[in-house]
């Protein structure tokens, strides 16, 4: 056995060399431990697409997000933990299994709130652990999925609704039934391409009775169509073999979209909502027939609103004639859909609402801001405060320490908040600078002022922070200007030039140099300015919806070089790339020289590049035309050629790109499933998974001073990848390395300390620091398994200062240190001294990392230095650095002390149980050192409010560790205090010496005449050990 | 010649098979034998760790003692003071508190788990279809970079507040050498309720035939032992309940 492991461990250790021209520079170790962190933030969550409650324990609760994923409390929805990070993020609907309740759960992926916004799913999920693990169980191109239902005498046989695809036609749609768990399924319901399911139901009493609305629906980049012949509403009663229509009492002509609900103490009870040709018709239709008759009750504006939207019909568990509607406020009815009142003051856009299952009163529903409780029938809300789902548009950074995050939110506004705060990053911490769906919001580069914006540029805002004043500075058609065409998510940019320099994009280039008090146009109109795609006065099909969403042939995005203020890109989201090399006065269109690029694809972001003038990268997604394939290109000759940087490795159409400011093959790509990363310019690209949900990521920033890579999602807010420049190093010689250090910049020992609040915000969500100490970073080329692997730092004389845990990982690891050495052994005694928990911070100057491996040793030096914005002065941090050196020494001084006091002790004790003869000499001995013990280290009490009076042993602890604690000289007090306790201290220690060289003398003579063993200590370095 | 090529493609097709055939039973059939033998593991009457815990600028030297019959305790060493700050007999879970240093029983949920969890020495692996316990193989994944098999484990199931939930929890086994090098568990209660716990075993060294992790970690916290004891002689004593 041992030699198949020594084989093993030989094979192991010649196996990376051996293959070393092979290993492409991708992987999940090239990240290693390297770890993204979650600031939220929640203040405002994000849109809750599905809520679902346990059938028969009432603390457990699913909320599925837009673009959030999944999300379980198990204590009644007090908190919710993230459930379905590694999967498609966009959630449609969520079935708990009524025969397995507590582990089998169904994800529909693929959101049908379908807004032009609206992420995509990539299939259907299942769990048998309670959402530990998933498994995809097929329906890839389902896109959408509206509904699932459960055969609850046979969990074998499940009913998916799949809408399917939004923006183009597709096959895989209708009604899909399995009979084997999900193994394999069929389509037993199926209108046509452009016609799927938008609600799902089946009867509580009778597995084989289903009801199913068809909806024919389609989006364009520019506009929405709701509604057509082909919707309708269909049931069956033999489990799906045979569908009816099921219309008696319907206006005639053409459907929208149906939303169904049946009555669960009362399966005959089915309400509907319907989107019809003739407004009057609209809204909510009842049948007590099982649908064979339907009577119209209702078009109260909630009912009607929006349906692609809003269609959500929530009935009370016992009570069929309680019914909830979804909608802009939501409103609900107490008397079967006659007449509804709204529900009570939350966020609103209300998409789900779930009934507790054992009271009425409580309910939870689903808005564009997160989850809302209810205790009382929907009339007063409170917000789940720990579901971090918000969806970002956009992010920027300053350059304050710690930096602050900017972004805009869909339906949430706009917000800037920091990166890191004392106690975490929490809700108020951000300040609101923006209303309705917020996009770009920007921080002016010298002065403390920030532009944010929202919908189409319906207003650009310049807000100064300090005067809490506000300005609409938007620009505005002038004489001879055709309509202004600006982009739901108009581009708006700074320059690097010129600090009151501010751009904003319509299908002309805005250029302001006074910040946006006056405007000059620099471009002709740079789109394709096809009308065809210019009226979105009829958008929305049967229910006009015309709220500027689906405005095109606007600019997208605006570059300007970071090298040279005359080079300027623009790109349009009918597919254009334009650059200007003379600040705006002539304008090319590259788009041409770009390879197999499907005509008119939504050029969403272009990156001047950090490196050469005439690079630049650019990034085209087509999903709003139905093509969900990435592309990005980079070009270095100002676009005359294009060349794709896009491997088979990148999962979801791209939407931003971000290069490094010092390694330009180093890129992060932000995709529909998450964040790429390559380090060789584009050949392999290798998803970052840790702690980074498969979430969109829209936008990427790089902080220039931290290297910190900071992503708006589109679902779970901000996440943070600190300082990313290791990556700068990785190569494929490093790769190969049984050990290779990666080299580190002076590190900054920060000499902050705050205050948080403890309580009265337990439940809401706190985003994540950075770590505050020393990062060591190195690459393993083979994870660490076998034999002794530790780490520890030693000063440059090779003086040992602190041991670390080092991580084993293959690929990247990162060991954090403190900046302390050891804590002070501390006296033995009957409590415990606080104190002695204290290690010492180390001087500011270099230090050894050393790592022993096996027999191999490998060193890095990394060098420590003061924070230069640090109010202690380099004398003040000398004064308490001898204070502390003079405790520490002390301290552990004492300890020796009273460990050879009560080893003599022991000793005499022994000797008298063994020789009574010895009692005089011995049992003055022990007199003595105990009542001289008893003022050196306390011997009674505990460790709480019963504690005895502090002793010598305490008070130096305590002293120690106050002065210790702080980063600035000790005070006057701390002065005094020590000249008090240094004399006690000398005063035992002078008694302890006399007691030793007279009556412990005599013990030793007389042990020694005794022919008895001697006492015997340890050394002080013994001791020490 | 025919033959022996027929021979290799058999013996290549067969070793590819069982590659990617992987069952849980062959994980850890591999896990056993690799680490010294299901003989010798289940001979294995007891175990004295010693090592230290390592946090922030402290070492705290820790004991940990277990039996076959599932008694066991931590025991820390603080300031000089010897403080068990945990034991179980078999019969009462108990730890230190520290305020008053007294010992004090476990609330009887948690000792009611801690019987269910006693027959998990060495390993709740070893013998685990005689346990009671079932295990799954769910495929190969990436833990610490490196190539894993995965194995869920299902132990009897647990009361929290009241309320019995499933014991699951994930193993990784290196796939080169079957070392077990991540476990996962889900957290029941507390602020961090509903998140994964995370541990990971590095530094494996022989005793007496046995391979032991020698580092682990929890948290970013790491236990680094320095000696194994293999079937130590200890009191039963330092596992029963001090206050009665």
């Amino acid at each position: 056995m041992k030699n198949n492991l020594l084989i093993g461990l030989a094979l192991l250790l010649s196996l990376p060399s051996s293959f070393s021209q092979e290993i492409p520079i991708k992987g999940k170790e090239l990240f290693g431990n390297l770890k993204a962190r979650h600031i939220g933030p929640a203040v405002m969550s994000g849109r809750i697409s599905d809520i679902e409650m346990h059938p028969t324990n009432a603390n457990i609760v699913y909320a599925g997000a837009a673009g959030g994923g999944v999300w379980k409390s198990i204590d009644g929805g007090t908190f919710f933990t993230p459930v379905f990070d590694e999967h498609a993020q966009s959630i449609g609907s969520i079935a708990i299994d009524p025969a397995d309740p507590d582990n089998t759960v169904w994800v529909g992926t693929g959101e049908t709130w379908v807004r032009n916004s609206v992420s995509i799913g990539d299939g259907i999920y299942k769990t048998t652990d309670g959402g530990t693990n998933w498994k995809k169980m097929g329906l890839e191109k389902s896109e959408r999925i509206s509904g699932i239902k459960i055969n609850p005498n046979n969990n074998k046989e499940v009913f998916v609704g799949v809408m399917g695809a939004l923006w183009g036609s597709s096959k895989d749609r209708g009604v899909y039934k399995t009979l084997d768990g999900g193994e394999t399924w069929e389509n037993i319901l199926y209108i046509n391409e452009t016609t799927g399911v938008a609600d799902l139901a089946m009867d509580p009493t009778d597995p084989n009775i289903l009801y199913a609305s068809l909806w024919q629906f389609r989006r364009s980049p520019w506009s929405f169509s709701s509604g057509g012949e082909n919707s309708g509403l269909y049931k069956t009663i033999d489990g799906g073999k045979t569908w009816n229509k099921i219309h008696n009492g319907f206006p005639t002509g053409k459907l929208g979209r149906i939303g169904l609900a049946i009555a669960p103490s009362q399966p005959q009870t089915v309400y509907i909502v319907l989107e019809t040709e003739d407004s009057k018709s609209n809204g909510l239709y009842r049948s007590d027939d099982g649908g064979n008759s339907w009577n119209h009750l209702n078009s109260n504006f909630e009912l009607v609103v929006r349906p692609f939207y809003f269609s959500r019909i929530t009935i009370d568990p016992k009570n069929p004639d309680i019914l909830v509607k979804g909608g802009l406020n939501g409103a609900i009815s107490r008397d079967g859909g006659k007449t509804f009142k709204p529900l009570g003051t939350m966020h609103p856009d209300i998409h789900d609402i779930a009934f507790h299952i054992q009271n009425s009163d409580i309910m939870f529903v689903g808005t564009d801001g997160g989850v809302y409780r209810s205790w009382n029938g929907g009339v007063t809300l409170e917000i789940v405060e720990n579901i971090p789902v918000s969806q970002y548009y956009h992010v920027s950074v300053d350059n304050a320490e710690p930096y602050n995050v900017y972004g805009g939110l869909q339906d949430n506004g706009s917000w800037y908040g920091p990166s890191s705060a004392p106690g975490g990053v929490k809700a108020k911490h951000w300040n609101s600078v923006g209303f309705g769906d917020g996009f770009r919001v920007l921080k002016h580069p010298t002065k403390n002022i920030i532009y944010s914006e929202m919908q189409g540029a319906a207003n650009v805002w310049r807000y100064d922070v300090d005067r809490i004043q506000t300005k609409t500075i938007q620009p505005m058609a002038e004489k001879g200007d055709p309509k202004l065409r600006f982009n739901w998510n108009t581009p708006m940019a700074l320059s690097k030039f010129y600090p009151d320099r501010f751009y904003i994009g319509s299908q002309f280039l805005h250029k302001s140099n006074d910040m946006g008090d006056t405007w000059v146009k620099i471009s002709p109109d740079l789109t394709t300015n096809d009308s065809k795609k210019q009226d979105q006065s009829q958008s929305g099909g049967l229910s006009v919806d015309n709220s500027g969403a689906e405005t095109h042939t606007t600019i997208f995005t605006i570059a300007e070089s970071p090298l040279d203020e005359n080079i300027i890109w623009v790109g349009t989201d009918d597919g254009n790339v334009q650059v200007t090399k003379d600040a705006g006065k002539t304008w090319t269109n590259t788009i041409a020289n770009i390879p197999n690029l499907p005509k008119n694809t939504w050029c969403y972001k272009i990156y001047a590049s950090n490196f050469n003038k005439g690079a630049a990268y650019a990034v085209f997604e087509g999903h709003a035309s139905g093509n969900m394939t990435p592309y990005a290109y980079k070009t270095t000759d100002f676009g005359k050629t294009w060349k794709s940087i896009i491997s088979e490795d990148v999962i979801g159409f791209a939407r931003s790109i971000h290069e490094d400011y010092k390694n330009e093959n180093l890129l992060f790509l932000g995709t529909e499933f998450g964040l790429f990363i390559t380090v060789d310019g584009g050949l392999n690209w290798s998803r970052f998974t840790n702690n980074m949900p498969a979430v969109a990521v829209m936008y990427i920033a790089l902080q220039e001073k931290t290297n910190d890579l900071v992503l708006a999602t589109h679902g779970r807010g901000i996440i943070i990848i600190d300082d990313i420049s290791p990556l700068r190093e990785v190569t494929p010689e490093i790769m190969d390395k049984e050990v290779h250090f990666f080299s580190s910049k002076p590190i900054v020992m920060p000499e902050e300390g705050g205050f948080s609040e403890f309580f009265g915000t337990e439940t809401q969500f706190v985003g994540q620091n950075p770590s505050a100490n020393a990062r060591i970073v190195y690459y393993l080329n083979k994870r660490h398994t076998f034999g002794k692997m530790e780490m520890e730092v030693q000063d440059v004389e090779g003086n040992s200062i602190a041991s670390l845990n080092p991580g084993k990982s293959k690929g990247l690891n990162i060991v954090d240190w403190s900046f302390t050495s050891r804590a002070p052994k501390i006296a033995e005694a009957k409590t415990i001294s606080f104190g002695g928990f204290v290690a010492p911070r180390v001087p500011a100057g270099k230090y050894k990392v050393v790592m022993t491996k096996g027999k191999n040793t490998f060193t890095h030096e990394i060098e420590l230095i003061y924070d230069t914005n640090s109010l202690v002065t380099s004398e003040s941090r000398e004064l308490r650095m001898n204070m502390v050196k003079i405790l520490f020494d002390m301290n552990e001084e004492l300890a020796y002390t009273v460990y050879k006091m009560n080893t003599t002790i022991k000793k005499a004790e022994d000797l008298i149980l063994e020789d009574t003869n010895a009692k005089k000499v011995a049992q003055t001995v022990i007199n003595d050192l105990n009542t001289l013990l008893k003022t050196m280290v306390v011997t009674t009490g505990d460790n709480y409010v019963a504690s005895a009076e502090p002793e010598l042993r305490e008070k130096l602890a305590d002293l120690y560790s106050s002065v210790t604690n702080n980063f600035d000289r000790p005070t006057g007090a701390h002065v005094a205090n020590f000249e008090a306790i240094k004399e006690r201290y000398d005063d035992a220690m002078a008694s302890y010496e006399a007691i030793h060289k007279k009556q412990v003398a005599r013990l030793e003579d007389y042990l020694k005449k005794k022919d008895k063993f001697p006492i015997e200590f340890k050394s002080f370095d013994e001791f020490l050990k | 010649m025919k033959k022996i090529q027929t021979f290799l493609t058999a013996f290549l097709f067969i070793s590819v098979l069982t590659l990617q055939a992987q069952t849980a039973d062959e994980v850890l059939v591999n896990y056993f034998e690799n680490t010294g033998g299901l003989e010798k593991w289940n001979a294995l009457e007891g175990l004295k760790m010693s090592g230290v815990a390592n946090a922030q600028g402290m070492e705290i030297p820790l004991e940990i003692i277990q039996l076959k019959n599932g008694s066991q305790a931590v025991i820390i060493n603080f300031q000089g003071q010897t403080i068990t700050q945990f034991a179980f007999d078999g019969e009462h879970m108990w730890s230190t508190n520290f305020m008053t240093m007294q010992p004090e029983k476990s609330d009887s949920e948690a000792t009611a788990n801690m019987k269910k969890a006693a027959k998990d020495f060495p390993s709740p692996f070893l013998n685990y279809k005689d346990k009671g316990y079932s295990v799954e193989f769910l495929g190969k994944e990436t833990k610490e970079g490196t190539e894993t098999f995965k194995i869920k484990l299902t132990q009897d199931p647990v009361l929290v507040n009241g309320i019995e939930e499933p014991n699951v929890s994930f193993h990784y086994f290196d796939s080169e050498n079957f070392a077990l090098i991540v476990s996962e568990t889900q957290i029941k209660e507390g602020p961090a309720q509903g998140q994964t716990m995370t541990s990971t075993m590095s530094g494996y060294q022989e005793v007496d035939g046995l391979f032991f992790p020698f580092d682990m970690s929890m948290f970013g916290q790491g236990i680094s032992i320095k000696t194994i004891e293999l079937n130590p002689k200890v009191e039963n004593s330092i596992f029963a309940f001090p206050g009665e």
